[in-house]
């Protein structure tokens, strides 16, 4: 692997691994090591001693909250994600770009704390938490909260967890009725990083012909996701059409500053990011008329 | 251990060449029992890691090796400035001046040319404590202007890479053949295109390169294990600078991971292992990573085309171009200028263009070093010509089926001679376009296309790219470039060998990297030895100490079907006279009685009066007592051969000669539908059809075609290498470099004719290369899509922004190309011109 001397524990308890997290400020958990590893591979970053929590089993799990909602254990994989009847009830969505991460042998290791917790803008995940109003489950030695996910990512390789602190498990809020979720994506190549990608979750009202309310969120047209507000309010009251959809989403991503690489231009990102929100509503809408919760399902 | 004593009923009688049959190879491959360059040792080894410059141009101001060599573990450190002391010249050069002014030792001296650029190389006794190591190798550095373009960098303003040389161009030379002046004063149309651009990208190898080197001070033998492709030229190139002669070498390969010819430009790396290890009394193993595989083990040929004319018949009838071209050869000349010579193999492309002129230019500047790459230097000019037809087609009105009818080189005219003198062998491009015209289901593509209209939001586009995927080279070309080199022809050996108990063994020359020849040429032996494939091992990789080498061993430019295997028949051959010799003196027959059957001789019609292999083997080896020596000395069951094609050397004057022995074609037919909201372009549907000629194994083929077009559909639309304006790599690793899979890649129906090639042993053609058909046909379908009217894809290279811009470019805004008619267009008869 050629990676720098680390030293390597694996605590036995949640509990353990917090104190080992507490005491040296150059440990880091490590979880399916998809990222982390490369990071320190690349020399990148480094870290003193790697805190192996990927066999905890309190962090594993898929439960069912009080109020139909989704607790996710922090160490629970895209392929865990994919597969679970829990999920795909509930929250298809989530299951289903969990599927669409890379490859199985990245998925099978993968996990979605792993993905959040690095907070690289190209990662699938956090736009669609964010999209679906999730809350990350934090705990150190000295106690537990609860961060929103819109205010969990707070920067490229950074994010609320404060030195010490463990991501836990992830809180999904149950999908209101008349409601469904989206997600689309630009790459380069089928398993390649994306360029723009928007994540979007829409209530109709009752009848199912007027967006009641939506949460659009755009992903790397800035180093973490953001929720898009004015489009939000345009889609308020707006009709549950393509056209109207797409007026809504014209004045997406104006005014920021995507990144410009060999992949494409800041601007050519700013006219995919219009693209890409409109797609994710669209087919938002299409998942709360449809049976499937939370998506129409198929692609990215 | 198979003893082949007892006939194969029903197996013997049969012909294996022309089957279809399964790889040997693939059993140990794909149960991950292949034995790769990594997988190998030297006792007392220890581990390599190169220090490398992180700008793209900079004076190396000094370096510092103690911070390293005080760590735990760390045996020696070798700097550029040492293993020139330690040379006795620098690496032989292709070109003449001002080329060959532009000198290369093992290691960086003075300066680095490019991002990657090797300045030290440490050794330790881990690979990890290498690698720690060499980050604590201090070198100071002085950063200097960069060039990236190839054009550009022929400009004399230009910062210069190597002041000794006093310019940037390493090679320059006009091809002319034909009058092209001529042919644009008296076209009916001249259609003018300002640039073609054909991008930088790798073949991307699943494995990289790898090597270990012991310098013995005991015997002065220099070992080498790697996954070099083509051995012998390492031994000629690195031989006389690190004062080596040739057997003092002992190069071997094993199963190779991919080479695509990037595996020929990593001799400096094995000629600084070799000093390494001298220097530290002990072998080197250095196991290369990927992304120091995508800054320095060597890029695809970038070209330039500017200034392009083509003269045009108001039928359709295309009679020349005349262009410039700025090919750019990255900070050294590992393989170059070679590359500005090697694409003149298919100056017409397949068409019958008589009057053609390229005014070429190949300069060094701040990018890695290129290499040949799968289609070299031939895949560059050929993108420009089927870009030259379809633009042609596009512009002036007209189906480009029909002008690619009209222009192609037509079924009776082979063999055909080129305007600089190269003979096309034979083919029916015609009919190979019309089988991949149906296989992609072109007419139902067209009908939907109409269909589809406007305002859909999506467009469907149809290309086609022709090509011709010319082997076996003729070496005098390079003089060419240089008319003092000392080299022409070609050829490739087979030992073919009775073995004790009478097992049959070939050795070759060749360096198979996943081509099989371990099977093709079990073939071609089991039907002269009258046995299976089974029944014949093939030794895997070369082996220096097997002698089966001439200079141009190895496997490079889609050539074993013909070299190799020509050179397999010929040995199998000599050992069959052989065995019938003996056979006839132990049978007491004659010669021409002695049949071969299932690993045996016996008497044709007499069946009882047989004797195995074993037994002959035997009479050779280990029971000779008695026998003639007349006998002894004619049979010693151990045939070498030397298979050489006929070839002249060229004409370095006119540069013309035949330069290549076979041209097997390739025609691709690509449908695309474009989203013209994101410009992602997504395969509908994909054909692709070969003429190799006889093939020895068509699943072998096929398998080559797949890997060939997947490599161009990936090139076309995924893989690109760029620089920024100081030198850095954009894509340096797979993050930003995305390597296409199964995923990316449409499925391929795969169509083929067989048109024997009349030069060569067997019928066959070499192939694998391709002629790069993919970019061609992709760029077609893009440029399909965009329709009439619209702006030019000048780039090979169409990820989803740069479609995108093309879609929604201003109406007005420049298209890169203009058409100059003149009045009164008339038909033509080509035969006048």
């Amino acid at each position: 692997m050629l990676l720098e001397q680390v030293e390597y524990v694996r605590p036995e308890t949640v509990g353990d691994a917090l104190e080992i997290l507490a005491s040296d400020d150059g440990a880091a958990p490590l979880a399916g090591g998809q990222s982390l590893v490369n990071v320190l591979k690349n020399r990148v970053a480094s870290v003193d001693v790697l805190v192996d929590i990927s066999r905890l089993a309190e962090l594993s799990s898929i439960a069912r909250t009080a109020d139909g909602g989704l607790s996710i254990g922090a160490c629970v994989t895209y392929d865990a994600l994919d597969r679970s009847p829990e999920v795909r009830a509930s929250h298809w969505i989530l299951g289903d770009v969990a599927g669409h991460i890379e490859d199985q042998q990245i998925r099978n290791k993968g996990t979605i704390g792993g993905n959040c917790c690095l907070s690289d803008p190209t990662n699938n995940l956090p736009p669609i938490l964010v999209a679906l109003g999730a809350v990350m489950e934090l705990r150190s030695r000295s106690g537990e909260r609860s961060v929103p996910a819109a205010d969990f990512f707070k920067g490229y390789f950074a994010t609320a967890l404060e030195p010490g602190e463990l991501l836990v498990s992830i809180t999904v809020p149950p999908m209101p009725e008349h409601s469904g979720a989206g997600y689309a994506s630009l790459a380069v190549g089928a398993d390649a990083k994306a360029l723009v990608r928007a994540a979007a979750r829409v209530t109709l009202d009752e009848g199912g012909t007027t967006i009641a309310e939506s949460c659009l969120v755009l992903a790397r047209v800035a180093h973490v996701p953001v929720r898009d507000a004015e489009a939000e309010a345009r889609l308020s009251g707006a009709d549950a059409t393509e056209e109207a959809v797409r007026a809504a989403c014209a004045g997406v991503a104006d005014g920021m500053q995507p990144i410009a690489d060999v992949h494409g231009s800041s601007e050519y990102r700013r006219q995919m990011a219009k693209v890409m929100a409109r797609r994710a509503v669209v087919q938002a809408i299409a998942a709360a008329r449809g049976s499937r919760n939370g998506s129409t399902a198929g692609g990215k | 251990m198979t003893i082949t004593s007892a006939p194969v009923t029903g197996e013997a009688t049969k012909t294996w060449s022309g089957r279809a049959m399964p790889r040997k190879e693939d059993r140990r491959l794909v149960q991950g029992q292949g034995s790769f360059v990594d997988d190998g040792g030297m006792h007392g080894q220890g581990y390599a890691w190169f220090v490398r410059s992180p700008y793209g141009h900079a004076r190396i101001v000094s370096i510092d090796c103690e911070p390293a060599l005080s760590m735990e573990g760390v045996y020696t450190v070798l700097t550029g400035e040492e293993a020139k002391a330690m040379c006795e010249a620098p690496f032989f050069a292709i070109a003449p001046p001002p080329g060959s002014l532009m000198q290369e030792w093992p290691l960086a001296v003075g300066k680095v040319r490019y991002q990657g650029d090797a300045v030290a190389l440490v050794l330790a006794d881990s690979r990890e404590t290498a690698r720690d190591a060499a980050e604590r190798v201090v070198v100071e550095y002085e950063p200097l202007p960069a060039v990236t373009d190839g054009v550009a960098a022929a400009d004399p303003t230009a910062p210069l890479l190597y002041d000794e040389a006093g310019t940037n161009v390493v090679w320059h030379g006009v091809f002319d053949y034909g009058d092209v002046d001529w042919a644009l004063e008296n076209a009916d149309h001249v259609v003018k295109l300002d640039r073609l651009h054909f991008h930088r990208f790798s073949s991307t190898p699943l494995e990289c390169n790898g090597a270990v080197v012991d310098f013995d001070h005991g015997t002065g033998v220099v070992s080498v294990l790697s996954n070099y492709q083509m051995p012998m030229f390492a031994a000629m190139v690195i031989g006389p600078t690190i004062g080596v002669p040739i057997n003092k070498f002992d190069f071997v390969t094993k199963d190779i991971g991919g080479a695509f010819g990037l595996k020929i430009g990593f001799f400096p790396q094995i000629a600084a292992l070799a000093l390494l290890s001298k220097k530290a009394g002990r072998p080197a193993k250095w196991t290369e990573f990927r992304t120091e595989h995508m800054l320095t083990a060597g890029h695809g040929n970038e070209r330039t085309f500017v200034d392009i004319e083509v003269p045009v018949m108001a039928d359709g009838t295309i009679l020349g171009v005349k262009a410039r071209a700025f090919d750019d050869a990255g900070g050294y000349l590992h393989y170059e200028p070679l590359g500005a010579v090697i694409w003149s193999q298919v100056v017409p492309g397949c068409y019958k263009l008589k009057h053609v002129r390229v005014d070429y230019t190949e300069v060094v500047s701040n990018k890695c070093p290129v290499t040949p790459n799968r289609g070299y230097s031939r895949m560059q000019h050929l993108w420009m010509i089927e870009r030259i037809i379809d633009v042609v087609a596009h512009e002036l009105g007209l189906d480009p089926v029909e002008v690619r009818k009209r222009n192609y080189v037509q079924p009776e005219d082979y063999p055909y001679e080129t305007p600089n003198g190269c003979i096309y062998d034979s083919g029916d491009l015609p009919r190979s376009l019309d089988i991949a015209l149906e296989l992609a289901h072109v007419d139902e593509w067209r009908a939907r296309q109409r269909e589809l209209g406007t305002g859909s939001g999506r467009r469907i586009g149809i290309g086609i790219g022709s090509t011709l995927d010319s082997g076996t080279n003729n070496f005098g070309q390079s003089r060419i470039i240089n008319p003092e080199l000392p080299f022409s022809g070609n050829g490739e050996v087979a030992i073919a060998k009775l073995d004790l108990f009478g097992e049959i063994n070939v050795n070759l020359g060749t360096t198979p990297q996943g081509q099989g020849h371990e099977t093709t040429a079990s073939q071609v032996a089991a039907d002269i030895l009258g046995v299976t494939p089974d029944d014949v091992t093939v030794s895997t990789g070369f082996n220096q100490a097997n002698n089966a080498y001439v200079g141009f061993s190895g496997t490079y430019a889609s050539q074993f079907a013909v070299t190799g295997l020509g050179a397999v028949m010929g040995a199998a051959q000599k050992l069959r006279h052989q065995i019938v010799k003996l056979a006839a003196f132990a049978l007491h027959a004659e010669e021409d009685e002695i049949e071969l059957v299932g690993g045996a001789a016996r008497v044709r019609g007499d069946e009882e009066r047989a004797i195995p292999f074993i037994g002959l083997a035997n009479m050779v080896y280990t029971n000779n007592a008695g026998l003639p020596s007349e006998l002894l000395s004619e049979c010693d069951l151990n045939a070498r051969y030397v298979y050489v094609p006929p070839f002249e050397v060229p004409d370095t004057v006119a540069k013309t000669g035949n330069l290549t022995l076979t041209y097997a074609s390739q025609v691709h037919v690509c449908v695309v539908e474009v989203d013209e909201e994101t410009g992602e372009v997504k395969i509908l549907d994909y054909a692709a059809v070969d003429d190799c000629g006889k093939r020895i194994n068509p699943l072998v083929v096929e398998g080559q075609v797949h890997g060939a077009t997947g490599l161009g559909i990936a090139a076309s639309l995924y893989e690109s290498l760029d620089y920024d304006e100081s030198g850095q790599l954009e894509e340096p690793s797979f993050y930003e470099y995305h390597v296409a899979t199964s995923l990316d890649i449409p499925n391929i129906v795969c169509g083929s004719i067989e048109s024997p090639s009349p030069f060569t042993p067997n019928g066959a053609k070499g192939m694998g290369e391709g002629g790069g058909a993919p970019l061609h046909a992709v760029c077609s379908a893009i440029q399909d899509a965009i329709g009439a009217g619209g702006p030019i894809v000048t780039d090979s290279h169409n990820h989803w922004a740069r479609v995108y811009e093309m879609l929604h470019r201003a109406p007005g805004a420049p298209r890169n190309v203009e058409v100059i008619s003149r009045s009164g267009g008339s038909d033509t008869d080509v035969k006048s011109l």
